[in-house]
C-alpha cells in the first residue's frame, strides 16, 4: 500500500468541491468588516448568525473528515521504531484511537449538518488539515496536526459550544462539548509526543515548533481566530492549558493571528491595487 | 420583466442574463404581472448576502452580491440563490401592497425574529411552487430566533404551511412563540 498521500489524491465523492485554502485571499472584492459588515463574536443575535453557524460546522465535518484521513495516514506511513524516521508503536496506538474519535466526530458532524438543515456538500472543501498532514516527519506532523490544527478545532468546538448554549440549542451546545474533550486529548497527545519524541533532540523539537508556527499564523484564517475584541473565534484558554500548552505559548498564538489579519488586510490591499492597475 | 444592474459584472463571474431569467421566472410564479418592472440592483463589490426591499411599486431590489453566490465555487452565481431571494422578496412586496395583509413596520424597523417568522412564511410559499425552500435550514433559523421548543416548531409549521396569512397572524405567532422560549 502507497505511503504519503497527497491532498489532490483524497477520496471524494461527487458532493464535494475542493477550494483552494488562499481563494478568499485573492477574491478582488473587499473583505466584509470593508463592507460594512460587522467582524464580531459568534452571537445569535446577529441576524446572519446561524447561517454563519452552518457554514462553520459544516467546515468542521469536513475537517473531521481530513483528521480522520490524517491519523491514519500516520498509523501506516512510517516504520514501528525509535529512529528519526519511524514512529513507535505507542504513537501509533494513539494515532489508532484518534481515528476512532474522529470517525465518530464524522457521524456527529454529519447529524448536526442534518439538524441545521446543511447537505453534505453544501459548501466548499479546503483541504488545508490534511495537507498538514503530509509532513515526512511524523513529530512535525503532530505539531502541525495535533497541536496547531487540533488546537484551532478546541477553539471552533468551544465557539460553537457557546453557541449552542446561548442560543438554546441541546443538541449543538450537547455534541459540540462532546467533540471538544476529544480535541483535548488529541492536543494532548501531540503536546506529548512532541516531548517525548525530541527530549534528546532540540533542533527537531525547534523544527516541529517552528512549523506549529507557521501552520498556526496560516490557519488563523486572516486572524478570525484570537483574542481581538471582535474575533468571531476566541482562543480557550483554558481548554488549551489542560491540553499542555504553556501561557507563553498560547500568548503566543494570539500574537500570531493578530499578525495573520494585519497580512491578510495588506495581502487585500495589494490585490485590490493590481485590480485597479 | 426584471431590470438587473449592472449588465457586465467584473468583480464576480455572474451572468446578467441568467439572472434576468430566474428572476423573471420566480416573479411571474409568486403572482408579479409580467407588464410590471423588477428592478434588481446588485452590489458585486460586496460578497455578504444582505437583502433588501427599497420599494413595493415598482419593485426595487437592493442585493449584496453574496446573496447569489454559489457556496462551492465562490464568485460563482447560483441561479437558485436568486430564484430564492428574489421570489422571497417579491412576495413581501406583494403582501405590502395587499390591503388584507395589514401594515408591517418599514424594512429597516422590523424586528429580527418578525422578518425571520415573514422570511419563514414566504419560503414555504416559494416552496409550494418548486423552488428549494430548504425547510431545515430555516426551521433551524427559525428556532435560534424563537427557541428549540415543541411550541416554537408548532408555530413554524404554521408559518410554513400558512396560505393568506396576515401580518397580524405572522407576528402573532413569532411572538407567542417567543413568550413560551422566554418562560
Amino acid at each position: 500500500m502507497k505511503r504519503a498521500w497527497s491532498a489532490d489524491e483524497l477520496a471524494r465523492d461527487g458532493r464535494f468541491v475542493r477550494i483552494e485554502f488562499m481563494a478568499r485571499a485573492k477574491d478582488p472584492r473587499p473583505l466584509p468588516s470593508e463592507q460594512g459588515g460587522r467582524r464580531a463574536p459568534l452571537t445569535p443575535d446577529r441576524p446572519g448568525a446561524p447561517e454563519q453557524a452552518r457554514s462553520l460546522m459544516h467546515g468542521i465535518f469536513t475537517g473531521e473528515i481530513q483528521a480522520l484521513e490524517g491519523a491514519g495516514r500516520t498509523c501506516w506511513d512510517f516504520p514501528v521504531g525509535n529512529g528519526p524516521d519511524d514512529a513507535p508503536f505507542e504513537l501509533k496506538l494513539d494515532m489508532a484511537r484518534q481515528c476512532w474519535d474522529e470517525a465518530r466526530h464524522c457521524e456527529i458532524s454529519v447529524k448536526l449538518g442534518d439538524w441545521m438543515g446543511t447537505e453534505i456538500g453544501e459548501f466548499a472543501e479546503s483541504a488545508f488539515l490534511y495537507e498538514a498532514a503530509c509532513n515526512p516527519d511524523p513529530v512535525l506532523r503532530l505539531t502541525g496536526v495535533n497541536r496547531a490544527l487540533e488546537g484551532l478545532a478546541i477553539d471552533v468546538f468551544n465557539t460553537m459550544r457557546d453557541f449552542g448554549e446561548v442560543s438554546g440549542d441541546p443538541i449543538l451546545e450537547f455534541c459540540e462539548d462532546w467533540m471538544l474533550a476529544d480535541e483535548v486529548t488529541h492536543v494532548k497527545m501531540g503536546s506529548d509526543w512532541l516531548r517525548r519524541m525530541t527530549a534528546d533532540d532540540p533542533e527537531r523539537r525547534e523544527r516541529a515548533l517552528e512549523f506549529q508556527r507557521v501552520v498556526d499564523k496560516l490557519f488563523s484564517i486572516g486572524g478570525i481566530r484570537g483574542e481581538d475584541e471582535d474575533s468571531p473565534i476566541k482562543l480557550a484558554r483554558r481548554f488549551r492549558e489542560l491540553a499542555g500548552f504553556a501561557d507563553e505559548e498560547i500568548d503566543e498564538i494570539a500574537q500570531l493571528s493578530h499578525e495573520a489579519r494585519q497580512e491578510l488586510l495588506t495581502q487585500r490591499r495589494r490585490t485590490v491595487e493590481a485590480q485597479a492597475s | 420583466m426584471a431590470v438587473v444592474t449592472p449588465e457586465t459584472f467584473t468583480m464576480v463571474l455572474y451572468d446578467h442574463d441568467a439572472i434576468v431569467a430566474a428572476a423573471d421566472a420566480v416573479a411571474a410564479a409568486a403572482g408579479l404581472p409580467t407588464s410590471e418592472d423588477l428592478r434588481i440592483e446588485v452590489d458585486e463589490a460586496n460578497p455578504l448576502a444582505r437583502t433588501h426591499l427599497l420599494s413595493i411599486d415598482p419593485i426595487e431590489l437592493a442585493i449584496d452580491g453574496g446573496a447569489f453566490e454559489d457556496p462551492r465555487h465562490p464568485r460563482q452565481l447560483d441561479t437558485d440563490a436568486v430564484a430564492v431571494v428574489v421570489g422571497r422578496l417579491v412576495l413581501q412586496a406583494l403582501d405590502r401592497r395587499s390591503p388584507s395583509f395589514g401594515e408591517p413596520p418599514p424594512e429597516d424597523a422590523l424586528s429580527v425574529p418578525h422578518r425571520v417568522a415573514w422570511d419563514v412564511y414566504s419560503l414555504g410559499r416559494l416552496d409550494r411552487l418548486g423552488y428549494p425552500g430548504q425547510r431545515q435550514r430555516r426551521l433551524y433559523n427559525f428556532r435560534n430566533r424563537h427557541g428549540f421548543t415543541d411550541a416554537g416548531d408548532a408555530a413554524f409549521d404554521a408559518l410554513w404551511s400558512g396560505e393568506a396569512l396576515t401580518w397580524a397572524d405572522i407576528t402573532g405567532l413569532s411572538d407567542d412563540a417567543r413568550a413560551l422560549m422566554a418562560s
